[in-house]
């Protein structure tokens, strides 16, 4: 690399290092590729420092400590003491740790990493500057786009880091606060709302709409929001953030519900946790032939090559849903199809993990929508409390809920319960595999486990389920 | 820039040869104007564009077979520069590998011109594991097309290759050895177009129906003279008066009489479907080779109108311009060997038929009448049935009704509708 105005070239130049850039460039770089990825920050995206880890490993903290107050009936009594700053301090070891793996993994593969800013200047040309000022103009015969999103704000409520947080800053506390208020009950809410209530917060959510996560089953929402309750969280329905204050030091929002009735609630800090907003902007789109769509995101194809023929988008950049699994596929797909393999973004389908008390996961089609899509559908349904594994474990809220088409086929999955989001991979495979119910009622199930519910979830739907 | 895709035909048509272009790069063309020939199984169809613009790339040479969906050529749109293709460029070795899709290269491209490709977010419903779903883009073959032969319609690796060789691949057989003095004697001719297809349609017809033949003949002398008689009036009309038009009608009068003959098998569901309206294929010897126009609702027509509807339809055949929807739809089938020759023959079924009648030549025959010997006109007739969907009782009975109106066609003309 020479930087100045003399003018580089690289094969494929991937623009964003999280989980959808650097997988892209290292297998871009293993397929023979001369690759450059330039990345603003450090090399993990929101995944590795604001998102996915960060926040499950606050969670598992919060879930120790929870368990370990809570061991229910099973002879066991304790106290618990925890540091939330010493909490902190090893989610950034773990953070540190990734950090450096990938940069590791970036070193072995020869792609070469440049800290800096990307903007393209046409089809097949992008400037990179680097932090201190500097820049120069790449040639590349391809480009990956994998910019990433950010928390979306809303209307007066700014984030200022201090009393109006996103999720990032929510995750950065190195207090855990006596009173939140967060507004949207959708995962990352449900999460954080959760975490903070079981590290001791008094939590009050703020939502939009009717009920929690209005695209999943209501069932499994049922089994979620009864523990919520029993964790003291509160939620306010129909209602809306009208205005915002800070009030000696503390956070005011007035909200709004359906009828109009106002109250105020009071906060240490306001989370804002209502989705999240495509990266887009300063990065020369505006001087390629790349498209957005009606909210900001790159329309793709299955292929992941958008409007423009040279450049591709994969991860959150490319639409939702903003899952870092979506994007690690999409990252390899847009490498193959570069270096002329047969890839395609073709999944059956795409799992969900919201980790919530208990967990939800679910993949496929629900009941609602298989019914919607015109699917002459069959389901059965397998509660934990009538599994082996879940009693031995004492976690025995949720079920697992196989929908299928009268045939057999299965369409989709649903579980909420422990370990859920571990359970739903064996149901993405299975769907993956165009698996009918029979396939997954006769693959054998070690006992006694949690995954054993699935098969039973499968053969209830077969009409012969044997422990309920 | 758009592309000019080779679009579905229908009729599962999936490939196509590419007989000619009718434009060439640098042409500004309109829409709906014809850029190529292509020669499907059925017919020779043109391609039209749906955009206007000037031709920058086409892709394929003539002789090319094509697979429906790839792109025939690439326009640019007026305000937009032409885009130059260029060959991918082969780099040495040790440093990369060589992309197999070539690339264009942008001269310049005004902000209006977009060419959006699908968006694409649409669950795959395709019932196939990933590694078939990719072998499947390896092999350029369009999954979603594919009926899947593994448990519960599964798509398989070997329905994936089985659908690009098209023709269930003999490859068992291996071609005789030739002595390479014959061999200059001998010539080899593709197998592809009408012919592939025939074969296609015939292997599965024999080896999924189990074929009986049934063989009568018709005592048609006065048919003879009938046709003698107003064979003239008919070509004052310009209509040429065949036998196969008063066959037409005899077999669509059998046929509503004995309705298992006018049905199809549908093996899913296990059911027999009857159908109660009669198109009638009629097979046509062309020189690409045997062609099935099919004359729609003969029930309604007239003998007069059937002959003129014939020979239409057939000479449309011969000249491949018949359209596609004149060869679909058939619900009987009459093959008329005996214009050639021939005495008897044992007819392949023409799915989703269940049932071909064969016709053979009229001949002078002697015929005992009432203990004297007559010199009759004879027409052999021979009847190949689906065994799954009727018996030979019904075969015969409907063999019946069809001499008996062969045999005094004024009761043909009564039964014109």
């Amino acid at each position: 690399m020479v930087m100045g105005d003399i003018e580089t070239g690289c094969d494929v130049l991937v623009i964003g290092g999280g989980p959808g850039g650097y997988t892209a460039a290292i297998r871009a770089s293993q397929l023979g590729k001369d690759v450059i990825l330039v990345e603003k920050y450090d090399l993990g995206g929101v995944c590795v420092f604001r998102g996915c880890i960060p926040s499950k490993i606050l969670i598992h903290a919060a879930n120790v400590i929870y368990d370990l107050t809570n061991p229910g009936n099973i002879g066991i009594k304790s106290s618990v003491e925890f540091d939330y700053k010493k909490i902190q301090l090893n989610r950034f070891g773990i953070i540190k740790k990734l950090r450096d793996g990938i940069t590791t993994l970036c070193k072995k593969y020869g792609v070469q990493v440049i800290k800096g800013e990307a903007s393209f200047e046409s089809s097949d040309k992008a400037r990179i500057t680097l932090p201190d000022g500097t820049n120069s103009t790449f040639k590349f015969e391809n480009a990956i786009i994998a910019t990433g999103s950010y928390p979306q704000e809303i209307p007066g409520f700014a984030f200022d880091g201090k009393l109006i947080l996103n999720s990032n800053d929510a995750l950065g506390l190195m207090k855990v606060p006596d009173d939140l208020v967060i507004i949207g009950a959708g995962y990352i809410g449900i999460e954080l709302g959760t975490m903070f209530a079981k590290l001791g917060s008094k939590v009050k959510i703020v939502e939009s709409s009717s009920r929690l996560l209005t695209r999943f089953d209501p069932e499994l929402i049922e089994v979620v929001s009864q523990k919520m309750k029993k964790l003291g969280l509160e939620i306010y329905y129909n209602s809306r953030p009208m205005v915002f204050r800070a009030e000696k030091n503390k956070a005011v929002v007035t909200i709004s519900d359906d009828k109009g009735n106002k109250s105020e609630l009071t906060g240490d800090k306001v989370l804002v946790a209502v989705g999240v907003s495509p990266n887009n902007k300063d990065i020369g789109l505006e001087n390629t032939r790349v498209e957005l769509d009606g909210r900001g995101f790159i329309k793709v194809d299955e292929k992941r090559r958008t409007t423009d023929p040279k450049i591709y988008a994969v991860g959150d950049i490319a639409g939702p849903p903003c899952l870092a699994s979506k994007a690690l596929r999409e990252g390899k797909v847009a490498a193959e199809v570069i270096a002329g393999l047969p890839g395609a973004f073709d999944n059956r389908a795409m799992p969900l993990n919201v980790y919530s008390d208990p967990e939800i996961a679910t993949v496929g089609l629900d009941e609602e929508s298989a019914r919607k899509e015109g699917f002459e559908i069959r389901t059965g349904k397998f509660p934990f409390r009538a599994s082996g594994g879940a009693m031995t474990m004492d976690k025995t809220d949720g079920f697992v809920k196989v929908v299928a088409k009268t045939n057999g086929e299965i369409l989709g999955i649903q579980i909420v319960g422990a370990n859920a989001s571990m359970l739903i991979s064996e149901a993405s495979h299975s769907i993956e595999m165009a698996a009918f119910l029979e396939d997954l009622a006769g693959t054998i199930h070690p006992h006694p486990t949690l995954p054993e519910a699935l098969a039973e979830a499968a053969e209830a739907a077969l009409g012969k389920v044997i422990h309920i | 820039m758009v592309d000019i895709k080779f679009p579905d035909v229908g009729e599962g048509i999936t490939e196509g040869t590419l007989v000619k272009w009718l434009v060439k790069i640098g042409d500004a063309i309109k829409v709906d104007q014809a850029v190529a020939e292509i020669e499907t199984d059925k017919a020779i169809v043109e391609i039209p564009t749906s955009k206007a613009g000037k031709v920058s790339k086409l892709f394929g040479k003539e002789g090319d077979i094509l697979k429906v969906g790839s792109i025939l050529a690439s326009l640019s749109l007026p305000g937009e520069e032409i885009l130059v293709p260029v060959e991918p460029e082969i780099k040495s070795q040790e440093i990369k590998r060589v992309e197999t899709t070539p690339e264009i290269k942008h001269v310049e491209v005004s902000p209006e011109s977009k060419a959006p490709e699908k968006p694409l977010e649409v669950p795959v419903r395709v019932l196939a594991t990933p590694s078939t779903r990719r072998l499947a883009r390896e092999l350029g073959v369009d999954i979603s097309k594919i009926a899947g032969s593994g448990p519960g319609g599964r798509v398989t690796d070997e329905d994936i290759k089985r659908f690009q060789e098209a023709p269930p691949k003999p490859s068992e057989v291996t071609p005789p050895e030739v002595a390479p003095e014959t061999k200059a004697l001998e010539e080899r001719i593709p197998i592809k177009g009408i012919r592939k297809t025939i074969g296609e349609r015939m292997v599965k017809s024999l080896f999924t129906a189990p074929h009986v033949v049934s063989m009568d003949e018709a005592d048609v002398t006065e048919l003879v003279s009938l046709r003698e008689k107003e064979k003239k009036t008919a070509e004052e009309k310009g209509v040429k008066l065949t036998y196969l038009a008063f066959i037409v009608k005899a077999a669509t009068v059998a046929l509503k009489q004995h309705p298992y003959l006018n049905a199809s098998l549908d093996p899913q569901k296990n059911e027999i479907v009857l159908k109660h309206y009669y198109n009638i294929g009629i097979a046509v010897d062309t020189p690409e080779g045997l062609m099935v126009p099919v004359i729609k609702n003969t029930d309604q027509k007239s003998i007069m109108e059937l002959a003129k509807e014939t020979e239409k339809l057939s000479e449309e055949a011969r000249t491949r311009k018949i359209k596609l929807s004149d060869l679909k739809g058939n619900t009987f089938t009459i093959t008329n060997i005996g214009s050639i020759g021939g005495l008897f023959s044992t007819p392949i079924i023409n799915p989703p038929d269940v049932a071909i009648l064969g016709v053979h030549r009229i001949r002078d025959m002697p015929v005992v009448i009432n203990g004297e010997v007559k010199i009759r006109k004879i027409l052999p007739l021979a009847l190949s049935f689906d065994h799954r969907v009727l018996d030979g009782a019904q075969a015969a009975r409907f063999m019946n009704t069809l001499i008996e109106h062969l045999k005094d066609p004024d009761l043909l003309l009564l039964d014109v509708t």
